[in-house]
């Protein structure tokens, strides 16, 4: 391939290279897990889902010129399996690792990235994209909000005192489409020599930080405030950045 | 010319297709897998119609409104098989029902909203449904299919009917050039509803100035009429301004049940100048489209008229074009003139639409 005459023969220009983006959910310091009890803010947690579209990846180089990964829509998921209404089963899956190439070599300082479908995609279901799909029930066809993705959806039970809700909490709508951006505690190279791992935590006690949870346990469209901070929290306070290498 | 809905390109033009194919098969209409070139259409428009604005990913071919035709009236599109589009969009009611509030869906409940007419979609860019709550065809489709309430098909499993019929596969394939899917469904389905255009009834020969094309005193009494009052939002020769309007049924818009469904295109875009506001409906082959309004509550195009004369609701966003009443809500008729109106309204019924057989039940001829 490196037919052409280059003065620095020696040494291999790195070419393309690919990295691991792992989303590992938490639940405060506590590794999150499905079925499983949380405290958490004077409550007891139990989830049963935890879906998000995460799109338009961003890789940010340490001079800033920023790589765009083409076509990134992920369905990030741990969810268990559920019926429907026919003999098909959405199956358990637990997702968190999206694997990016193609990334022009050098010294990385950050990722950008955001929860839920941009509007061209969330306007059109028919249009197809990385992984977006109408048949994983993360889009919103019934009658009581726009035809659209549903960007994140948290379910389970919270519990109070002797007070128990069932949880729902979901966000979509063109405006709510929220993009995260995280540092790297240093810069990271990424290269054709070496795989790259940026391990990532989302944080699901943050996800309805600011919202009386036991007033307001079902969040859809209805919830427009409720909803807007649900957003707000997923693109600024769930995701961290927990190491690069 | 306005026999058929579309038409392909001329002769010549498909020969230049054509050739282009052979010279760069790649340049094929987004099937790369199939050997015959897909004939693309340009919507037979009317002579008094704007241009439509053609949908930016979904190019029109016969073999794609073929196939939409055939899934409009396919019962496999419902859980039970037993319901397809056409069961609550008849073609001999402009694709409309007749119902006020249908109750044939998958759980023989009522519905919340009145069936709308079909007409003139292809012109529709600023959503469907009575609240806007799609922002075009392709995705409004999804809708019906999967509510519980209507076809609740689970698309896992429509994928997997049809794929178990051969001639949809070898269809799919030639149209898309993948494998049957869901975005495809629904792609075709909308190719074929953009073909439903009428524009073809007493009112447009006149309007045309079509040789022999008359209207008689009493109808031209009501077209004067129509454009002095109705048309601020009935606009143009769409009849409609494709626009989202309080017309003034209700006035009070408190009730926050069904996730806001009381509430008009506010449950969309969560506007307050947006509470009460429905879509214009087309008044084009009105006298068939019978009941009226978002739930069809009026039964008949009479109590419309006596509604807008003297029951116009006031609240904050009753449409201002509603004040003609010296500076009060309400349009003023007498029953001369509410008979000049509907006498009019008549001419705009469309036999030729109705009665279209490239619109029609393919599996029916």
């Amino acid at each position: 391939m490196f037919t052409a005459c280059t003065k620095n023969e020696a040494v291999a220009p790195e070419t393309e290279g690919k990295a691991t983006v792992t989303f590992d959910a938490i639940a405060g310091t506590s590794d999150f897990a499905l079925n499983k009890e949380f405290t958490a803010s004077g409550k007891t947690w139990n989830f049963t889902q935890l879906r998000y579209w995460v799109s338009n990846v961003v890789l940010v180089k340490a001079s800033g010129e920023e790589f765009a990964v083409p076509n990134s829509f992920y369905l990030i998921e741990e969810n268990n399996a559920a019926e429907t209404n026919s003999t098909y089963i959405y199956p358990a899956n637990k997702r968190e690792n999206v694997e990016l190439s193609g990334i022009p070599a050098g010294e990385y300082k950050g990722i950008k990235f955001s929860v839920g479908v941009n509007s061209k995609y969330n306007d059109n279901l028919s249009l197809q994209a990385g992984e977006l799909s109408q048949l994983n029930g993360m889009t919103n066809v019934s009658w009581m909000w726009a035809t659209s993705y549903i960007f994140s959806s948290l379910k389970g039970k919270v519990t109070e005192g002797a007070n128990s809700k069932d949880l729902a909490v979901e966000t979509g709508l063109n405006a709510n489409y929220k993009s995260v951006s995280l540092n790297f505690p240093s810069n990271v190279k990424i290269g054709s020599s070496k795989s790259t791992t940026i391990l990532l935590n989302a944080d699901v006690t943050k996800v309805t930080d600011g919202v009386d949870i036991m007033t307001t346990p079902s969040i859809g469209a209805a919830q427009a405030t409720a909803m807007a901070t649900v957003a707000g929290n997923y693109s600024t306070k769930v995701f961290s950045v927990k190491s690069v290498n | 010319m306005l026999k058929g809905t579309y038409k392909g390109l001329s002769k010549g033009m498909v020969i230049l297709a054509i050739l282009s194919m052979l010279s760069c098969k790649k340049d094929s209409m987004g099937s790369p897998d199939t050997e015959v070139p897909l004939h693309p259409v340009s919507l037979a428009v009317p002579a008094n119609f704007p241009q439509p604005i053609p949908d930016a990913y979904n190019t029109l071919t016969e073999e794609g409104i073929a196939l939409g035709r055939k899934l409009f009236y396919d019962k496999r599109l419902s859980a039970s098989n037993t319901l397809s589009c056409a069961s609550c969009h008849h073609q001999e009611l402009a694709f409309s029902d007749g119902l006020a509030l249908s109750n044939i869906g998958e759980s023989r409940k009522d519905l919340h909203r009145h069936a709308p007419a079909l007409i003139n979609l292809a012109w529709m860019q600023n959503g469907f449904f009575w609240d806007g709550g799609s922002t075009n065809l392709e995705s409004q489709a999804f809708a019906p299919l999967a509510s519980e309430d209507e076809m609740h098909q689970n698309l896992y499993e429509l994928e997997a009917e049809l794929k178990a019929v051969p001639e949809y596969v070898a269809q799919f394939k030639k149209v898309f050039g993948r494998d049957i899917n869901s975005a495809d469904i629904v792609k075709a389905i909308a190719q074929f509803e953009r073909t439903f255009i009428s524009g073809n009834s007493r009112y447009d020969r006149y309007s045309r100035k079509e040789t022999g094309a008359t209207l008689s005193p009493d109808e031209l009494k009501g077209l004067m009429l129509v454009n002095k009052h109705c048309k601020g939002c009935h606009a143009g020769e769409l009849f409609t301004d494709d626009d989202y309007h309080n017309n003034g049924i209700d006035g009070d818009f408190s009730n926050d049940a069904l996730e806001g469904l009381y509430k008009g295109r506010y449950r969309i875009t969560y506007k307050p100048a947006d509470l009460g506001k429905y879509k214009t409906p087309t008044l084009r082959n009105v006298m068939l489209t019978a009941p009226y309004m978002h739930d069809g509550r009026f039964a008949t195009i009479g109590d419309v008229l006596t509604h807008y004369a003297g029951h116009v609701q006031v609240s904050p966003t009753t449409d201002a074009l509603l004040y003609q009443d010296g500076g009060k809500p309400g349009i003023p008729l007498t029953a001369d003139e509410k008979m000049a109106i509907i006498t009019f309204l008549k001419s705009l019924t469309d036999e030729s639409f109705i009665s279209n057989t490239k619109l029609s039940n393919p599996n029916k001829q």
